[in-house]
């Protein structure tokens, strides 16, 4: 996954467990960017009564580095307050929700956006509402409009925060039985028929917060950059979730109460980092740490298991990768510090060289009337790794990453494997289809309308 | 007002207020701060909520309170000898 259950704490606590982020100049607005942090993973449509939410005891952040520093200079920061309308129902709603004002809804949602610059805190928008869950035909009839009312002016930007359908796929239950790809099961140790990827996050919604601001806002000199080649072009970015140090069940309210500090224990940038590539003992650390400190992580990055696992998993398919003993300074690239100029021509977006996960977007590289889902590797600069975009197929981009074809752009010495351009987990996106305008994610599937998966034990 | 707070040399009236915040977070009453408690008066700047007080390292000397949105710490190994004490039953 790309960050969904990645830790084990973290995997106990889905209302603060980030699963995506996306950055990318927007397509209809290039003079904006977005940036979208995922939250809360695989929400099944119909699990009511208790319809997923935000939480109210949680702050959300979205970070953006602009100094080189790796550090947080511009954050824009979300608190949510759920109102209870009607404590003696059972139910979400007591009658079919028609716009999200709607008094048949008993848990509205609100939030206020805060932007914070160098440690000031200016806020932009206070309660703004939500939108529902999507329930059903009879409870949220047209949810199309419900979404729309939920998306809000912000500046001259705009703002969204509510349930989506999951952007992400992969075929989780192929990747954690031992590392297999189904394309290619016939080459695995353990060898079972080829067969075509099954997309795990299929018939699941998340919760995404959205916001689309001006990118002159988000720059270190606040202009639009034009020249990619400037080091002012590139920001990083990357999404927090922050807790009480303290929760404590209060026996006389039978409900949770939070004191002490904000610590951090989500946090997430480029896909599969924390789920991948840092170890078990060491990812719930991994999602306390600020980026600027991941020094202490990247040997993980430079020496990953993954890349010594594919040789063993697929016997004889990968020799070039199983020979090579230097450090990857290939990934190192590409998720710690951003790809530097002379790399690929005419490209880069490095932030420096404090080794720090973020996704890193050059803000000159205009969006891809055309875009091709496998990004900068495939001529589309405008694709990760520069930003993320919801199509990207992240994946097999970093599947094809780790083993090893895109190491020759910084050691020429090295032949990639026939197999490193063609390893793919075989998955499409199989929710509803992304959007090309704000806020981007499909609508999340509905409660009545979306039927359960089918399981089979052996 | 910063998020972590730390309290050194406490001084003993300081302690005794941290104490009274101890034995809040407890059911059980510090013996023998239990008569101090009996005759300390809240000061003007004591906690008005809840406060949940943590012994991260029993032998550190250390208590952390968290109250609100901060953390305050306080380096007494008196006093969290007795909370120990208190939490060990005695």
């Amino acid at each position: 996954m790309s960050s969904h259950r990645e830790a084990p704490e973290i995997a106990k606590d889905p209302v603060a467990d980030s699963t995506d982020v996306y950055a990318f100049r927007s397509p209809k607005n290039p003079n904006m960017v977005t940036l979208i942090a995922n939250y809360i993973p695989f929400q099944k449509p119909d699990g009511g009564p208790n319809f997923f939410e935000f939480g109210d005891d949680v702050i959300y952040e979205i970070h953006i580095a602009n100094s080189g520093k790796s550090k947080s200079d511009i954050s824009y920061q979300f608190r949510f307050f759920t109102q209870v309308t009607n404590p003696k129902t059972f139910l979400y709603n007591i009658g079919p929700i028609e716009s999200i004002d709607s008094k048949n809804w008993i848990r509205p949602q609100f939030y206020s956006v805060a932007r914070v610059k160098n440690g000031k805190k200016t806020m932009l928008a206070e309660k703004l509402p939500c939108p529902p869950c999507n329930v059903g035909p009879r409870s949220t009839p047209n949810y199309a409009a419900l979404s729309k009312q939920a998306v809000h002016k912000l500046g001259k930007g705009k703002v969204f925060a509510g349930q989506r359908a999951d952007a992400f796929h992969v075929d989780l239950g192929s990747v954690f039985d031992l590392g297999a790809l189904r394309p290619f099961n016939e080459a695995h140790l353990i060898p079972l028929p080829n067969m075509k990827g099954v997309n795990g996050l299929q018939g699941f919604n998340v919760h995404s917060i959205a916001i689309e601001v001006p990118i002159e806002e988000v720059t270190r000199d606040g202009k639009m950059p034009s020249d990619v080649a400037d080091a002012g072009s590139v920001i990083g970015v990357w999404t927090t979730a922050k807790r009480q140090k303290s929760r404590i069940f209060n026996d006389n309210t039978a409900k949770y109460e939070s004191k002490g500090p904000w610590e951090q224990v989500s946090r997430l940038a480029n896909p599969l980092v924390n789920e991948v590539l840092i170890p078990m003992a060491d990812k719930d650390e991994w999602n306390h740490t600020a980026p600027r400190f991941d020094r202490r992580f990247a040997k993980n990055v430079k020496r990953p298991e993954l890349a010594a696992l594919l040789p063993v998993l697929y016997p004889g398919v990968f020799p070039n990768l199983a020979k090579y003993g230097k450090d990857r300074a290939d990934l190192i690239a590409i998720l710690m510090t951003g790809i530097p100029s002379g790399v690929i021509p005419g490209f880069q977006n490095y932030t420096g060289p404090v080794e720090a996960d973020m996704v890193r977007l050059n803000l000159a590289i205009p969006p891809t009337a055309k875009p091709n889902n496998l990004g900068l590797v495939a001529g589309d600069a405008a694709g990760f790794p520069n930003g993320r975009r919801p199509d990207d197929d992240v994946v097999t981009v970093e599947l094809r990453a780790i083993a090893g074809a895109l190491l020759p752009l910084v050691d020429k010495s090295f032949t990639p494997d026939a197999a490193a351009s063609a390893v793919t987990d075989g998955t499409k996106q199989t929710n509803a289809r992304t959007k090309n305008t704000f806020p981007f994610l499909g609508l999340p599937g509905g409660g009545y309308q979306t039927k359960p998966g089918t399981t089979k034990a052996s | 007002m910063k998020a972590v707070e730390i309290v050194t040399d406490t001084s003993r009236r300081k302690l005794l207020a941290a104490a009274g915040a101890g034995a809040a977070a407890g059911a059980v009453a510090l013996a023998p701060g239990a008569s101090y408690a009996a005759v300390t008066k809240a000061s003007r700047g004591s906690a008005q909520e809840g406060v949940v007080a943590y012994i991260q390292d029993h032998r550190s000397g250390t208590l952390r309170l968290m109250v609100g949105e901060r953390e305050v710490v306080v380096n007494d190994r008196d006093l969290v000898a007795r909370i120990l004490n208190a939490a060990g039953g005695k």
